[in-house]
């Protein structure tokens, strides 16, 4: 993929250790480690995913929030534009870095970390209005255990994307020397995606 | 090399030990018990395939690494390396065939005696709900009594044999598991929601007697209590036994708390056993089958006198016969429809 | 990021021993470590093993009520697992994986710190239900319903969730990086299928870690959230559905099987080569073989569930039946790495032949299981507590302390006394098979297993009686064993580098290798790079990759012993 000089190994006092590590070509190895968690991350939600499905084939009469509640259409749909343009803005910030570009890096960064701090917000007020609660009913709990944990998700990535930021604004990220972008970048479209699916699921899939 | 000392040593091993173990598989050891449904036969004898494949895996590898290990073992001061074999291809293949076609053949029995297990007839000639809760059991008999836990005695339920029996298996609480050893069978009583069905199975009792039962799933503190009793009885004692019950009295005894019970069947107008011992002065129990369409029944004669005269069997079926307590002595057992073809001899010891 | 600070050099003597523990990143003081802690939960669960034993030796309730003798299986199953054989094969994993490739240690050395010390502290808080009112008590398998908080009100039960999600996590951690390492930290001419089969069943291993045990986290919080928030994932009466656990469960649970043998099967596979002294037979078909069943363990979860009239029979059983392929070529190959080889019977090897000989009871066994019919009858019979028992003790457990014979001098510079080390194969073998051998035919006899006390009418209790003896046989078998481990760390036969002349990369460095493991690496030309360093002098050579070998000969470094010796 990227920067083959972004590779962590062991380097250090001993020649003789460096001699042997040797030859590492390709990913770097903190995006090889981004990859395999993401990789796992990906079997949590499917895990969360199955008991939706299941919950939903096994549930008797209508599929949906309970008595008195609703969810929110539009609301939800205006939350996706906004995860997917911040999946947008970040991959600017790695373009940008790419080409060395590190006040393009943290201006887009910055817009990124503030759409996720908005969806989050977003996310929260939703939650304020539904007018259901985690216990009332099976649709509930799948609904607020797959939102809430997505919303876990996006508040990790928006930790992380705080301190790309101030790496950033320190100057500690170069064409060469990103590799911590990449991988932050990564995991947010991983986020992003994952809500794509939830969108789906809850919204439309009924 | 020098192969003849290990081999004798390994063939005085083989020649000993491959009996002893033939033995200790065929005295009965690591068998199920004597099954007492007919889809039970059919999985008994699915078992005693399987057991003979799995004997066949085990000695032929096993055999191989005591062969080895006798054979092949490195001789102190021997520092010549052995032939340095990789592999072979060839060999690969057989041995991938082997198991796949072990595997296929299990896989089709298991198959085919599974649809004998799951089948369900149209018209059961009884139903029965049986609930589980923690940490005992109801029985609910459609359009008839329930029957639960009486004090410190298990719950029975009581059954006819030779006729599908089928059994509803609910719980409102946690998972437990309906599981009669002697029947080779146990489902688990899964609680379902609104929109669940409980399980199901269904069997037919082919021997009348009281068969020991007990929770099987893991279900809380007391689960190892969670016992019962099954008491399968003639369609007849059975009829008796639930209108007693719904008259209010206690359920009526069956053939199980005899002290000594006799194993008999007839077949082809003979009897499976030819003698038999029991202690004098006590009652004792004769189960009594008959797997013919032929009238069979069984009765004790000294002499020429009947001490005994069991009910005839004018059909397939069985009963339980209560015998009279008899004094020390040698009698004869017959069927006195074919008193010349089927008769035995009664040791009665002291 | 990771980069390495490798050990502290003069300068920091200061630095206390017991904090340079605490601290290390040093893969092999972290795999000591893992080894070390999973031996104490074994000790741990052992014990518990042993009262189980003892309450079921004969009918009636003699030491436990009904509660705390649920809570001792529950345990039981839960720390052997989750904290003895997984942790311990990670253990020698993590030791031995970068020795083995010639790497200077993990990818990520201070995520393989992390992942270690979150294992005591998950298993403590596991445990930790004894001093809050009783620990878990549903079984290390923990149905639902019966796992909701109307049934186990108890704290003991979070404590356990907790526990195991921490647990979950670590091995997770510990998964990401072992794949990294195999993945990008191999030496040159270290291609992947010139990577020894430890190597292969390590990565296959961390692999499943890795898609398994996610599935399971998630189901462990769904069950929280049921249990602490009123939600209603899996109790039927807020309307969810109990199958559903069970399901999540065994999608973790079957690969999770595997997870504790593959690495075992590794082991095994490294020593009978070496203690054959031949080349392992058909590796390439190991490799296959392996990722072969690494794949199917996905496909075949529901045969926990034969009995709950909720699956699809056939398929399950089909493809369960499968994986005796995949693992009946590993069994004939290892055969064939014994076929005219010259068997050195030290303790590794014996070990490893135990492993064979009682794996093959449990696998004969888990076929056995897979035909649906046949497991209406035992299962949750004393059938399954023999089957588990033959793949997990007389599988895995062989194979660690196979492994403990055979890489313990690597790890301290001193070899293990053979004549205890014989003795305590002996004892534990008779033992295991007192032990275990019984329940099979206990189980066809109709006895549940989950159950404390038992009918004297039931005719169970001769076999149950034989079982205890041989527990304790078993427990008595590891007193030879830790005499030898302490006698030998204190004044112990010195090893040498390669004291059972391997040919594996571990071997070519000191023995305890030193902190950053090579000086200098041989080439690697094939996946036994020291054979000819060992063993090549004038013997019969097969392959043209060994040819190419014994010409760079002498670019080995200097330390590596050439005389033929006699081992035992
Ligand atoms: C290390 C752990 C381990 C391993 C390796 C296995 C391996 C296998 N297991 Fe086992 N199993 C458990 C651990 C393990 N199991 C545990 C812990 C439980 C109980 C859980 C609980 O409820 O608490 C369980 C339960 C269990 C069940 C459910 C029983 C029940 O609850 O009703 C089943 C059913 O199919 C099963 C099957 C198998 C099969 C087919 C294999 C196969 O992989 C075995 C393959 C190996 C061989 C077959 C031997 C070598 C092959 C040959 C020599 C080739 C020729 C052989 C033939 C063709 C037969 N296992
Ligand atoms: C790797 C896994 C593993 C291992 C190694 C063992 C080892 C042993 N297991 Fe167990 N076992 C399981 C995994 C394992 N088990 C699982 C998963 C279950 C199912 C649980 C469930 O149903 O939920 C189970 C269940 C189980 C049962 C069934 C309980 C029941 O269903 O009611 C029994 C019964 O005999 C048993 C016995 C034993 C014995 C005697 C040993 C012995 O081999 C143990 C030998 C070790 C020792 C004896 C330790 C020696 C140490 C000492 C002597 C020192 C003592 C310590 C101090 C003084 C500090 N185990
Ligand atoms: Cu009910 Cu166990
Ligand atoms: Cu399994």
């Amino acid at each position: 993929m990227s920067a083959r000089t972004m590779q962590a190994h062991p380097s250090g006092e001993h020649e003789a250790a460096a001699a042997v590590a040797h030859g590492q070509s390709g990913m770097p190895m903190a995006l090889v480690g981004m990859l395999l968690f993401i990789a796992s991350e990906v079997m949590f939600f499917g895990g969360l995913f199955a008991t939706y499905f299941n919950a939903r084939a096994g549930f008797a009469g209508t599929w949906g929030p309970p008595e008195g509640g609703h969810i929110d259409l539009p609301l939800a749909a205006v939350l996706t534009a906004i995860l997917v343009a911040s999946s947008f803005t970040m991959q600017f910030g790695v373009w940008a870095i790419r080409r060395g570009d590190t006040g393009k890096l943290k201006l887009w960064t910055g817009i990124t970390l503030g759409l996720g701090i908005l969806f989050l917000a977003g996310q929260l007020y939703d939650y304020t209005e539904l007018g259901f609660g985690l216990s009332d009913g099976v649709f509930s709990t799948v609904f607020y255990t797959l939102t809430g944990f997505h919303g876990a998700h996006v508040f990790g990535g928006a930790i992380g994307l705080t301190v790309v930021l101030a790496r950033a604004l320190r100057g500690q990220f170069s064409r060469q020397n990103h590799v911590a972008v990449e991988a932050v970048s990564m995991y947010w479209h991983f986020v992003d995606v994952v809500w794509i699916a939830l969108f789906l699921i809850i919204y439309f899939l009924r | 090399m020098q192969p003849t000392a290990p081999r004798n040593r390994l063939r005085k091993m083989l020649r000993v030990g491959i009996p002893v173990l033939l033995t200790v598989l065929l005295a009965g050891c690591l068998l199920p018990p004597d099954p007492k449904t007919e889809a039970g036969r059919d999985v008994f004898n699915l078992y005693l395939v399987v057991l003979a494949l799995a004997a066949i895996v085990f000695i032929g590898v096993e055999g191989f690494i005591l062969y080895a290990v006798f054979r092949y073992r490195r001789k102190p001061g021997d520092d010549v390396l052995p032939e340095q074999l990789h592999g072979n291809n060839k060999v690969e293949v057989v041995w991938t065939l082997i198991p796949t076609v072990i595997v296929l053949v299990l896989f089709v029995v298991s198959i085919m005696t599974l649809n004998e297990v799951e089948a369900r007839s149209e018209n059961p000639g009884v139903t029965i709900e049986v609930q589980g809760f923690q940490w005992s059991w109801n029985f609910v008999y459609e359009d008839g009594p329930t029957i639960g836990p009486r004090g410190n005695e298990p719950p029975e339920l009581a059954v006819p044999v030779g006729e599908p029996v089928r059994l509803i298996l609910t719980s409102d609480n946690v998972i437990h598991a309906f599981y009669v050893p002697q029947f080779l069978l146990k489902r688990d009583m899964v609680p379902v929601n609104e929109n669940g069905t409980p399980n199901d199975i269904e069997f037919v009792v082919s021997e009348a007697g009281t068969y020991a039962g007990q929770c099987a799933e893991f279900c809380g503190t007391d689960h190892a209590g969670m016992v019962f009793t099954v008491n399968a009885m003639p369609r007849a004692d059975y009829d008796a036994y639930i209108a007693a019950i719904e008259d209010g009295e206690t359920p009526p005894t069956g053939g199980g708390d005899c002290e000594t019970t006799i194993d008999i069947s007839a077949n082809n107008t003979r009897f499976d056993i030819d003698e038999f011992e029991v202690p004098a002065d006590t009652a004792f129990c004769i189960a009594f089958e008959n797997l013919e369409d032929v009238p069979h029944n069984v009765a004790i004669l000294s002499g020429s006198e009947a001490l005994f005269e069991g009910s005839f069997l004018n059909e397939a079926g069985s009963i339980i016969y209560e015998v009279p307590a008899l004094p020390a002595g040698d009698y004869t057992f017959v069927c006195q429809a074919h008193i010349q073809a089927m008769a035995g001899t009664v040791t009665v010891t002291e | 990021m990771a980069t390495t600070t490798l050990e502290p050099r003069a300068g920091s003597y200061h630095r206390s021993w017991v904090l340079d523990w605490l601290t290390t990143v040093d893969h092999k003081k972290i795999g000591i470590l893992y080894i070390v802690n999973s031996f104490l939960f074994f000790f741990a669960a052992g014990f518990l093993a042993l009262l189980i034993r003892s309450e079921l030796a004969v009918p009636g309730m003699q030491f436990l009520d009904q509660n705390t003798y649920n809570q001792a299986f529950t345990m039981h199953g839960t720390i052997m697992i989750f904290l003895f054989v997984v942790p311990v094969l990670a253990g020698f994993g993590n030791y031995i994986v970068p020795l083995q490739l010639g790497a200077p240690d993990m990818a990520f050395p201070r995520i393989n710190a992390l992942s270690f010390w979150l294992l005591p502290l998950g298993g403590l808080l596991i445990f930790s239900g004894y001093l809050f009112g009783g620990a878990a008590a549903e079984g290390w398998t923990g149905y639902a319903p019966l796992t909701s908080d109307r049934f186990a009100p108890g704290v003991g039960t979070d404590l356990w969730i907790i526990g195991l999600a921490l647990v979950g996590t670590a091995s997770i951690m510990g998964a990401i990086n072992f794949i990294a390492t195999i993945f990008k930290m191999r030496a040159p001419g270290m291609t992947l299928m010139r990577m020894p089969i430890f190597v292969w069943t390590i990565l296959v291993t961390a692999t499943l870690i890795l898609l398994a045990t996610p599935v399971l986290t998630a189901g462990l919080i769904a069950l929280f959230i049921d249990r602490n928030y009123g939600g209603s994932f899996f109790d039927p009466a807020v309307g969810g559905n109990p199958i559903l656990w069970q399901h999540i469960f065994w999608f973790f649970g079957h690969p999770e099987v595997y997870i504790v043998i593959l690495p075992a099967m590794g082991v095994v596979s490294e020593i009978l080569p070496v203690f054959s002294r031949k080349p392992l037979f058909g590796y390439k078909a190991f490799v296959f073989a392996t990722v072969a069943i690494g794949l199917l363990s996905f496909s075949v979860w529901a045969h926990h569930m034969f009995t709950t009239g909720a699956v699809f029979l056939p398929f399950f059983s089909f493809m369960t039946a499968l994986i005796a392929i995949p693992t009946g070529i590993k069994m004939f190959n290892w055969l064939g790495t014994l076929w005219r080889g010259k068997l050195i019977l030290a303790t590794p090897m014996l070990f490893s032949l135990g492993f064979l000989s009682m794996f093959l009871i449990g696998g004969i066994s888990g076929v056995m299981l897979a035909s649906p019919p046949i497991d209406f009858h035992v299962q949750d019979t004393y059938f399954v507590v023999a089957h588990l028992h033959y793949v997990f003790f007389g599988g895995s457990v062989f194979g660690v302390f196979a492994a403990a014979y055979y890489w313990f001098p690597k790890m301290t510079g001193r070899k293990l006394n053979e004549p205890l080390g014989k003795i305590h194969f002996w004892i534990h073998f008779i033992g295991f098979n007192l032990a275990f051998f019984p329940m099979h035919q206990l189980g066809l006899s109709g006895m549940p297993r989950r159950i404390g006390d038992y009918s004297p009418d039931a005719g169970w209790t001769i076999l149950n009686m034989v079982s205890t003896v041989g527990a304790f046989m078993i427990a008595v078998s590891i007193i030879p064993f830790l005499i030898n481990v302490v006698a030998t760390l204190i004044n112990g036969e010195p090893a040498g580098d390669n004291p059972w002349e391997g040919n594996t990369l571990e071997w070519a460095t000191t023995s305890p290798p030193p902190p950053h493991n090579f000086d200098r690496l041989p080439p690697i030309h094939s996946e036994r790079p020291l054979f000819f360093l060992t063993q090549g002098h004038g013997h019969a050579v097969e392959r043209p990759e060994d040819l190419v070998e014994e010409e760079i000969v002498d670019e080995k470094p200097g330390d590596i012993e050439r005389r033929p010796k006699d081992l035992v």
